[in-house]
């Protein structure tokens, strides 16, 4: 037994609890310092993070936890997530009527479920991890608990998201039975010589149905749009790059190290859902005049281009995909951000709300501006390298499957549409000729300090990726594929 | 390959068959359910007797769920404690420190949650 | 010792699921579409059991604890659910999906 493989895991629960009591006697006045203190402490984490080290994977709790690089990448990654998104709800919590200690105590609990799916190595951990996540965002997902436009979102979420967990744990079930094994290593060496095992390929659908809800790839996206729209703005951001980058490590952890002879044959599947995610977010994002709702239906376009990666199914495909999380990270921390503080007072969410920011805040605009572009993929952002590198991915396989060239056409394809209405919010911000009762804007110094992190990162990643390339290739070469 | 697809028949079978058991149920009670001589009298809760005073489903404080589900949350957890015990013996030989103190670290949690609720005066029933 | 045979369970756990999931497609009721998805969860676990027992390695214990623990987030998720049930029901004195559609617009 080696506890000690999951001290990160330990270090954010006991901070999530320590959270927890100390809002039962924090004043009202100073609740905002518990989001603070518990980003202080993340940092304090993610500095002890760099003290592990990981040559070999250590397994823990038989065989059900593994702690290796690729695991270690992605902890780090939440880590930092959460972090940012905790800061800037600590500029959105004046907006709870209560118990804003516990919204931070509650993205803590989330986190640590983040963690333990990023080292599930037996369906028991990714179950319990993912419903972790899952049932705390049903709470942060309805925190506004006096809109019912929250409440909506929070029940749409639940409902959704308990019938694909239900799913799930029946395809787990399936797979039990016709393994009889639960851990990924024993099911690789199962799974090699049973592809044709129906009841294991049932069951294979029915998990992948249940995570294909988690990164909203068609068809189980539908709740994407009404639940990032309802959810408070924070909440969203969270669940565009924490809850679906989950989705992603466990995806790629099951078909690449759990059942990679079943994955291979599965490649026009992915590619087919790769393609029609990239087409149904970026069409559908078209015509919304609401930012938040414009927002989901583009993370459904951006979960499409991660499919790519995954359908891939390469070394260099899973590289990309943990390199263009990274670069969405901060690029969508940034444009919430500079969301929450344009629209802190109007509490409309329409796109017209925008114009003439450049005028009201020339720092909020281009900030907006740089995130937009970045989203679009136009170099030299995080975004474009990040595409780059999955595109070329792609090309690469080509020539085991003539049907991957296809691929990169509806991609390209994609993010020629998708210019349309990046570009459109960008216009109103700077050309929009309507004027509004402008209010004045006011940036604290806490989201100072975000949004120039995000948009140094942002450009660091665009311009510089060696490192980061560098540790994710050695992140994905742990998974054995 | 058409051996291959062959083997999918026992799975379609069994989708086969669930469906029809989910769809023939809800058919027969729709066919069965409504028919034959019905009056005011018979759709009583009491056909003879007592006349049924006020609504059927009489409304409950929004305080009984959330006691209901305070309790199912601490009464399924306790699920634990079971296996625990069974095993705590045979485990006590050797891995003494490990049996002892998840479930000590389980309980600590618990008792997290115990205290919070305290605060929270979720167990105060008067107000 | 007579237990029925591992078609059986399956059998009856896949009518189980399909009766859940036909509750959660069609009924017009929270409280009765939460108590659907509670079936498929428990279908799932009978295929557990049922696998478990039937399986020629049954000294591993994977299966039933896995219930364990697929019950206690079943109840954990049914507690959000019946707390949210609750707010709504405080909005709309309705817990009937649809006539919440009707309010909102």
């Amino acid at each position: 037994m080696n506890i000690s493989a999951s001290i990160l895991e330990i270090a954010v629960v006991l901070l999530g609890v320590v959270i927890m009591l100390a809002d039962l006697w924090t004043p009202p006045k100073y609740k905002s310092w518990l989001g603070v203190g518990s980003a202080a402490g993340l940092l304090l984490i993610l500095a002890g993070s760099f003290f592990l080290q990981v040559n070999e994977p250590i397994q823990a709790f038989g065989g059900m936890y593994v702690l290796d690089a690729f695991a270690l990448f992605f902890k780090r990654f939440f880590i930092v997530a959460t972090m940012l998104v905790l800061l800037i709800s600590v500029e959105y919590s004046k907006k709870f009527q209560s118990g804003s200690g516990e919204y931070f105590s509650l993205s803590l609990f989330a986190l640590s479920g983040m963690m333990f799916a990023a080292s599930a190595n037996h369906f028991a951990l990714l179950f319990v991890s993912l419903e972790l996540i899952t049932i705390t965002f049903y709470i942060l997902t309805s925190f506004l608990r006096h809109q019912i436009i929250s409440l909506e979102a929070g029940i749409k979420y639940l409902i959704l998201g308990a019938l694909s967990s239900a799913f799930l744990l029946y395809g787990i079930a399936l797979v039990y039975g016709a393994t009889g094994t639960m851990q990924f290593d024993a099911l690789r060496a199962q799974s090699a010589n049973m592809v044709q095992s129906p009841l294991l390929l049932v069951g294979l659908l029915m998990i992948l149905a249940g995570l294909g809800f988690k990164i909203a790839a068609f068809p189980f996206q539908i709740w994407a749009p009404d639940v990032y729209q309802g959810s408070p703005n924070s909440t969203t951001a969270f669940l565009a790059v924490g809850s679906k980058a989950a989705g992603f490590a466990l995806l790629m952890r099951l078909l690449m190290s759990a059942v990679p002879d079943v994955a291979l044959s599965w490649e026009p599947l992915l590619m087919g859902m790769a393609a029609i995610t990239i087409l149904y977010g970026n069409l559908c994002a078209l015509p919304q005049r609401n930012l938040k709702r414009l927002l989901g239906y583009s993370s459904i376009a951006h979960a499409g281009y991660l499919m790519m990666g995954v359908a891939a199914m390469s070394l260099n495909g899973s590289g990309a995909i943990l390199y263009y999380l990274s670069g969405y990270l901060f690029t969508v921390i940034a444009a919430f951000l500079v969301i929450i503080l344009v629209m802190q007072h109007t509490g409309a969410e329409d796109i017209i709300q925008l114009a003439q920011l450049h005028q009201r805040a020339p720092g909020l605009a281009g900030m907006l501006a740089l995130s937009m572009v970045s989203l679009a993929g136009i170099p030299p952002l995080a975004g474009f390298f990040g595409k780059f590198l999955l595109l070329r991915a792609v090309l690469e396989q080509a020539s085991v499957h003539t049907a991957y060239y296809g691929l990169v056409a509806v991609a390209v394809i994609g993010v020629v549409i998708s210019l349309v209405y990046y570009f459109g919010i960008i216009r109103t911000i700077y050309w929009e000729k309507q004027q509004l009762v402008a209010d004045e804007i006011h940036v604290s110094p806490i989201s100072r300090v975000v949004l120039w992190v995000c948009a140094v990162l942002m450009i660091y990643l665009g311009i510089l990726p060696n490192r980061l390339m560098e540790a994710a290739s050695t992140a994905v070469e742990s998974l054995k594929f | 390959m058409e051996s291959q697809l062959a083997q999918y028949i026992p799975v379609l079978m069994l989708g086969a068959l669930a469906a029809t058991f989910a769809f023939g149920t809800l058919l027969a009670s729709a066919i069965l359910g409504k028919t034959g001589y019905r009056s005011r009298i018979k759709d009583t809760a009491y056909e003879c007797g007592m006349l049924p005073v006020g609504e059927g489903s009489a409304r409950f404080s929004v305080k009984f769920y959330l006691v209901a589900m305070l309790f199912i949350l601490f009464d399924v957890e306790v699920v634990f404690l079971y296996p625990w015990a069974v095993v705590y013996k045979d485990m006590l030989v050797e891995h003494a420190h490990l049996i002892f103190g998840s479930m000590m670290i389980f309980l600590a949690l618990f008792l997290v949650g115990f205290i919070y609720e305290i605060k929270k005066k979720a167990f105060d029933w008067k107000s | 010792m007579n237990s029925p045979s591992l078609a059986a369970c399956l059998i009856f756990s896949a009518c189980l699921f399909c009766t859940g999931l036909a509750g959660v497609l069609l009924r017009r009721n929270l409280i009765l579409i939460l108590a659907g998805i509670e079936l498929m969860l428990n279908a799932a676990n009978i295929n557990f059991v049922a696998f478990w027992r039937h399986h020629p390695a049954s000294d591993d214990v994977a299966g039933p604890v896995m219930v364990l623990f697929a019950l206690a987030i079943a109840a954990a998720e049914a507690a959000v659910g019946l707390a949210l049930v609750i707010s709504i029901f405080r909005h709309y004195k309705s817990t009937n999906p649809e006539t919440m559609e009707d309010k909102s617009s």
